[in-house]
């Protein structure tokens, strides 16, 4: 961890900005947009306040004491084996960029270690201090390159929460309904992923699977060419779920982006498996999920574009572009006002929206200006600054934050339901800004259906 | 090429395709159904030589397998019999070592892999016949495969050496290249050949 202080994000310049942060609830708000609190929760009826925020407060525990591994301390026993396992990773690190979350990164990159060789590598350190273990790690470089890759762009890497493909509701029903009656046999977990969404996840009861753990998980499986190739039984390692232990991945490729994880503890599970997933595979296909995976893929997604002018009632709106995005086709709700190339309305160019109940969020996707591989990276790192300011145990947690430098107005909103981050236009009027994100909160609770995993979590058992 | 066994004729055999129900554990002495492990060190050949047997290919770009990949393949013999080969093609690297007892438990087959430009390689193949003969199945039938024989000039291992080892061993041997496709079929027609024909899957 010698690098902490080389790598360690700059602290955001203080000049030429305007910076709000606000620590009541609701300045967001303004009472005539209607909303009170529980904008973005899954269910309209929200429950007590008290009963969430003690989710909330359970939440925060266990991203630091259940027994799982965060920092570098609790990592192996002793500092000496911590510099060995960190040496492997120096290299690595040393191509981070400055701006990024380093200290995010190298946990994460130990987490991405324990995936391949479980925590059970410690035994190696103990016995032997001086033990290598690059030999163990041999083919492994395209993980923890695309691991790299992963900070400079996935959001999940930050956000600790992941996202799913857009999908019509009772398609995504559809694929739960097959994966649970597999997990009801004996599988642990089974996941449909489509690159980095999710398309339906099931656990088994009592099983839940972390945010930070599906981020490795498809990671090591894209970057992995040979998964591609057929189907594979792999033994793997889920470090927030157990880091002492393997547990047996069946993964088999479906078409070329999407593809079935099903992990189990029996090492004996393979003819099982692929028999589950011939049964997946059937019914995906009779139902025309794999096909509509394939749309979503193409022209699905929220465009800021496509952000509803006035907040819709609060039932029966479904936006027609969402799954089904087509460009040229114009829409009746399409912003009317909007310019082409200069993103949505009161120069909205991007929006995250997290749903904390969910462990869910939705990005929008990115669209004129922010359109180049540049922009996109830098409007992450902002991101990232902006999320660890709100979350800097320091300074309390931040409801709101209004900030304007030459490049963005960013606007982070933090409720008990729902982390919103949006970025606009750097002359975009404030209090337009505001209201703008109050549409965004609606909108985003009027498509949930399609763009989250609902009733499904296992986080929720 | 280097092949000790006397080469079946080519033409002695057909692939067949659709039989890749997983379920018909049934086996007569006609129709055979063989699980098959391929091990050895990382880089040799192992995915290739399955690729190239199951579905015909040969891709340059090294991918590194992880765990074990699964792949199916039924030959038919000249009298009519048939065999599916289950085939277990793991991955090589060390961290998988320990794992290795997973994929050749319960393996009638197993294949012995090494790169005949390399030594360490072949070093590494006695290893694995060394852990085979400690845990693997009692009547396994064995085969070494020195790959890369394409690569003649940059041969290290003498083809003497590992005739004499796989003799010493009861083991079947061949020299192959995935590149070119020699001796890739016969590999598994030779292996077919060798199975006791009650087996018992």
């Amino acid at each position: 961890m010698n690098n902490n202080n080389k790598m360690g994000s700059d602290p955001i310049p203080q000049q030429q900005q305007e910076i709000e942060i606000e620590g009541g609830g609701g300045q967001l708000s303004p009472s005539s947009s209607g909303y009170a609190g529980g904008i973005g929760s899954s269910s309209n009826s929200n429950p007590s306040s008290e009963i969430e925020s003690s989710e909330i407060q359970h939440g925060e525990n266990n991203s630091t004491s259940n027994g799982v591994v965060y920092d570098s301390a609790s990592w192996v026993p002793g500092k000496r084996h911590d510099d060995e396992v960190s040496s492997t990773l120096q290299a690595i690190i040393s191509f981070v960029e400055n701006g990024g979350d380093c200290v995010n990164f190298v946990r994460a990159g130990k987490h991405q270690l324990l995936v391949i060789l479980t925590k059970s590598v410690n035994r190696c350190f103990e016995k032997n201090p001086k033990f290598d273990m690059t030999p163990l790690l041999g083919g492994t470089d395209v993980v923890f390159s695309s691991l790299i890759h992963s900070f400079s762009w996935n959001p999940a890497a930050f956000l600790h929460a992941y996202t799913c493909l857009p999908l019509a509701y009772p398609t995504r029903q559809a694929a739960g309904a097959i994966l649970q009656d597999v997990a009801d046999s004996g599988v642990l977990f089974a996941i449909l992923m489509c690159k980095h969404k999710v398309v339906s996840l099931v656990g088994a009861q009592k099983a839940s699977l972390h945010p930070d753990d599906m981020l490795l998980l498809a990671n090591f499986v894209l970057s992995s060419e040979s998964f591609r190739t057929s189907e594979s039984f792999s033994p793997i390692c889920l470090p927030r779920y157990n880091p002492m232990a393997f547990l047996y991945a069946y993964v088999h490729f479906l078409d070329v982006e999407t593809y079935l994880m099903l992990l189990t503890t029996s090492s004996d599970a393979f003819f099982h498996l692929k028999d589950c997933r011939i049964r997946i595979e059937m019914v995906l296909l009779k139902s025309n999920v794999l096909s509509e995976v394939q749309m979503s893929l193409l022209e699905g997604g929220l465009y800021v574009e496509d952000l509803p002018i006035d907040p819709s009632p609060r039932s029966g709106y479904l936006s027609p572009h969402l799954g089904h995005h087509r460009p040229g086709t114009e829409s009746p709700s399409r912003c009317r006002d909007a310019n082409p190339g200069i993103g949505g309305p009161a120069g909205l160019w991007h929006f995250i929206y997290r749903s904390i109940n969910l462990d869910q969020y939705v990005s929008s996707e990115f669209s004129s200006p922010i359109n180049s591989s540049h922009q996109q990276k830098r409007l992450y790192r902002a991101y990232q600054k902006l999320y660890a300011s709100m979350h800097d145990k320091g300074t309390g947690p931040h409801k709101t934050q209004f900030r304007r430098d030459e490049n963005y107005v960013l606007l982070c909103w933090i409720t008990q339901d729902f982390e919103l981050y949006a970025a606009f236009d750097p002359l975009a009027d404030k209090a337009l800004a505001i209201k703008t994100c109050n549409r965004v909160c609606q909108w985003v609770r009027d498509v949930e259906n399609d763009i989250f995993l609902l009733g499904a979590s296992p986080f929720s058992w | 090429m280097g092949c000790s066994a006397s080469l079946p004729d080519r033409n002695s055999t057909a692939r067949l395709t659709g039989f890749n129900s997983e379920s018909n554990g049934a086996t007569d002495s006609k129709n055979l159904k063989v699980k098959l492990v391929l091990l050895g060190d990382s880089g040799v050949g192992k995915s290739c030589i399955v690729l190239r047997f199951v579905r015909g290919q040969f891709d340059p770009t090294s991918k590194v397998t992880v765990g074990a990949s699964f792949l199916s393949q039924t030959i038919a013999l000249q009298d009519s019999s048939t065999v599916k080969f289950e085939i277990w093609d793991t991955a090589g690297q060390e961290r998988y070592a320990a794992l290795a007892p997973l994929y050749y438990r319960g393996a009638g087959v197993a294949v012995v892999v090494y790169d005949i430009t390399s030594p360490e390689s072949f070093n590494k193949a006695q290893y694995w016949v060394k852990e085979l003969q400690k845990h693997g199945s009692p009547d396994i039938v064995m085969a070494l495969v020195g790959n890369k024989a394409d690569l003649q000039d940059s041969r290290q291992v003498p083809i003497q050496d590992a005739m004499d080892y796989a003799e010493k061993n009861g083991m079947f041997f061949i020299e192959t290249s995935a590149k070119t496709a020699d001796n890739i079929n016969q590999l598994f027609e030779e292996i077919a050949k060798r199975l006791p024909r009650t087996l018992s899957s």
